[in-house]
């Protein structure tokens, strides 16, 4: 009775690749990393190598022809990763350009094998393929002999316990190029330009054995190298919201009057939408909710995405910003993706082991999302407060909402589904000014007040007043004087006066 | 550029002068250095690479020591010492170890300015550790 063979999965040292890989790089694989020129190849190969090589169990990166070594190492020392100490000892490169000029691809194996025989390296680098393979062409039957090579390769690294790389440029996906077939696992990377924003995506399009994330995940070259955002569903695999909104008291909103209105302050876990004109108030609100959170010992993340972050902020958000109570998160270049800012909020949160959370705002939001993402923005904002629900923060989104005094609207991306609770503000006009009333018009199963209340802001922020009773219609922006005679019941009976 | 690798070769190479090495052993050591930069930097850059910084090194250093060879045209094969060993041999050995030194540095600040000073320093250790920390060239013939 013998046991199946373990594949050990190796961690790349790249964050979120191994989660798209379904759990890392299964050991002694045959790998194709392939994209198109500039899209960062060269770079996700050696963040692996340097992450993964060690002298005992060393790399050798074989350079064919294609980008000149000298260049190659000008460029990647210039990231985290390269260890400078770790060549020739854990890392070896090794030039095949001579025998591969000569397109002798025997030559270029022999090579191969004489290195891997004296070094016994556990992974193995071959870059650029693509020039391995141009190099066959000058003889009279490429393909076979390409396909001789490649199988010849594969099968002589695996019975060497070494998980190889073949990095190339490989113009059509639907060529059936015989390296696809041999290789266990295929990478792709590309590079999504639309208008003036270029989008990186990797695409795991083949990985033998395990799970991978199917579909296009969002990545980023940094000064630290390649950073691979995975979808949210997967970095939060989590029921602390559960525990969260099942426990505990309400949160305070910062406004004692709105917290009454809330039926006691805001479940916690939930998401509120707080929608209304521009300058109604709404960062006011925010800023309080913040005020109220630190106030209690809370730790906080705002994700700010307005054009002017200094001049739009209030004081009150970047001195509790200064002090390390509200970490933020904020970006002004038009090309994230959805995974991108959920992954740093997530990363917020989780150092400063947050419980509220604040979006300012939801158009700014949509803005900052990279042209390609924009048309599914609904989905998008779906998956972002899912993924808070799953940690159990509790959210405020703001929504600017163009003041329509004909139709009574919450959210100008139907996302008002998706939020637990709504607040909404209004302008009206009484007396030849125009004065501001809010009211909640929804918190998901729970009593709420049904009233809508003046309100005015001052220095100290949000002060709730009484609800204009003597007026109605106050929602067609317009409202009238009631006749006397209505009056004093209608406020005398009202349970949450 | 000052260096503290070439006040290495300088002094190494004005240790051997000093006790008296002929220019013929001087430009011996300076070729066996260049073969262990060789032996460094080929696996890594390819002979097509190797000889690309050893012609611009030359290069750089005939506007000094016009006698030096010049760089063959179109060779691909990599250094040619022989042409080196021969040049340094013909000058006295205070000249020789002179043109060596600026050589040597041609070839380290050219390789520092395209790949860094902490790499370059990486591939060239093992070099400077065999060929200039021994004993001059007149211990080892005595």
């Amino acid at each position: 009775m013998t046991s199946k063979a373990i594949i050990n999965r190796l961690a790349t040292g790249v964050p979120g690749l191994d989660d798209i890989l379904g759990g890392g790089l299964p050991e002694f694989s045959f790998n194709l990393i392939a994209g198109q020129p500039g899209c960062g190849k060269t770079t996700l190969a050696h963040q692996i190598m340097f992450a993964l090589a060690t002298p005992e169990r060393p790399a050798i990166y074989f350079t064919v022809l294609g980008e000149p070594p000298l260049k190659m190492l000008r460029y990647q020392q210039q990231f985290e990763f390269f260890d400078t100490e770790a060549i020739n000892q854990a890392v070896r490169f090794v030039n095949l350009s001579d025998a591969a000029m000569a397109g002798d691809l025997d030559q270029v194996l022999k090579r191969i094998v004489d290195e891997v025989t004296a070094h016994g390296p556990a992974l193995v680098f071959v870059d650029s393929f693509r020039s391995v393979v141009l190099a066959s062409e000058k003889d009279g039957n490429p393909h076979n002999r390409l396909q001789q090579f490649v199988q010849q390769l594969g099968m002589l690294m695996t019975s060497w316990e070494a998980t190889t790389f073949l990095i190339g440029e490989y113009f059509s996906e639907t060529d059936a190029n015989p390296v696809f077939t041999v290789s266990d696992g295929l990478i792709w990377l590309r590079q999504s330009v639309q208008r003036n924003s270029m989008v990186r995506k990797i695409e795991i399009m083949k990985m033998r054995g395990q799970p991978t994330l199917p579909g296009l995940h969002t990545f980023r070259i940094g000064t630290s190298g390649i950073e691979v955002f995975p979808p949210a569903s997967v970095a939060n695999p989590s029921d602390a919201s559960v525990r969260a909104a099942a426990s505990a008291p309400r949160l305070l909103m910062g406004v004692a009057q709105l917290d009454d209105m809330l039926g006691g302050g805001l479940p916690r876990g939930y998401s509120l939408l707080v929608a209304g004109p521009s300058g109604s108030g709404k960062s006011v609100l925010a800023a309080a909710f913040l005020a109220e959170g630190a106030r209690n010992g809370e730790t906080s993340v705002i994700a700010a995405f307005e054009q002017h972050p200094n001049r739009s902020r209030s004081r009150i958000v970047a001195e509790l910003i200064a002090g390390g109570k509200v970490g933020l998160v904020e970006n002004r270049a038009a090309d994230l993706s959805i995974d991108e800012i959920v992954y740093m909020l997530m990363r917020e949160i989780r150092r400063l082991r947050a419980t509220r959370v604040v979006i300012d705002s939801l158009s700014g939001f949509e803005l900052a999302l990279a042209p390609t993402f924009r048309p599914d923005f609904r989905e998008s904002l779906a998956n972002l407060v899912t993924a808070l629900a799953g940690v159990g923060v509790t959210v405020l989104m703001t929504s600017e909402l163009e003041d329509r005094y004909t139709d009574l609207r919450f959210s100008p991306y139907g996302t008002a589904f998706m939020t637990d609770a709504i607040i909404v503000q209004r302008y009206i006009e009484v007396d030849s000014r125009l004065r501001r009333v809010m009211a909640v018009v929804k918190v998901r199963a729970s009593a709420h007040s049904d009233q809508l209340r003046e309100f005015s802001i001052d220095a100290d922020g949000i002060q709730i007043g009484q609800m204009l009773a003597e007026h109605e219609g106050l929602l067609g922006g317009r409202p009238t004087r009631k006749p006397l005679t209505q009056l004093a019941p209608l406020a005398a009976n009202d349970p949450n006066g | 550029m000052q260096s503290q690798e070439r006040g290495t070769i300088a002094a190494f190479l004005e240790s051997a002068v000093s006790v008296g090495a002929s220019s013929e052993e001087v430009a011996a050591l300076i070729a066996n250095t260049f073969t262990g930069v060789d032996q460094a930097l080929v696996p890594i850059v390819g002979q097509r690479g190797m000889a690309a910084l050893y012609k611009r090194s030359l290069h750089l250093s005939r506007p000094m020591h016009p006698w030096l060879p010049a760089a063959a045209q179109g060779s691909e094969s990599g250094m040619d010492l022989a042409a080196l060993t021969a040049a340094l041999a013909a000058r006295t050995s205070a000249e020789a170890a002179s043109a060596g030194t600026q050589l040597l540095e041609s070839l380290r600040v050219l390789l520092t300015t395209l790949i860094g000073e902490s790499l370059t320093e990486r591939l060239l250790r093992p070099v400077w550790a065999t060929f200039l920390s021994g004993p001059s060239a007149r211990d080892t013939t005595s």
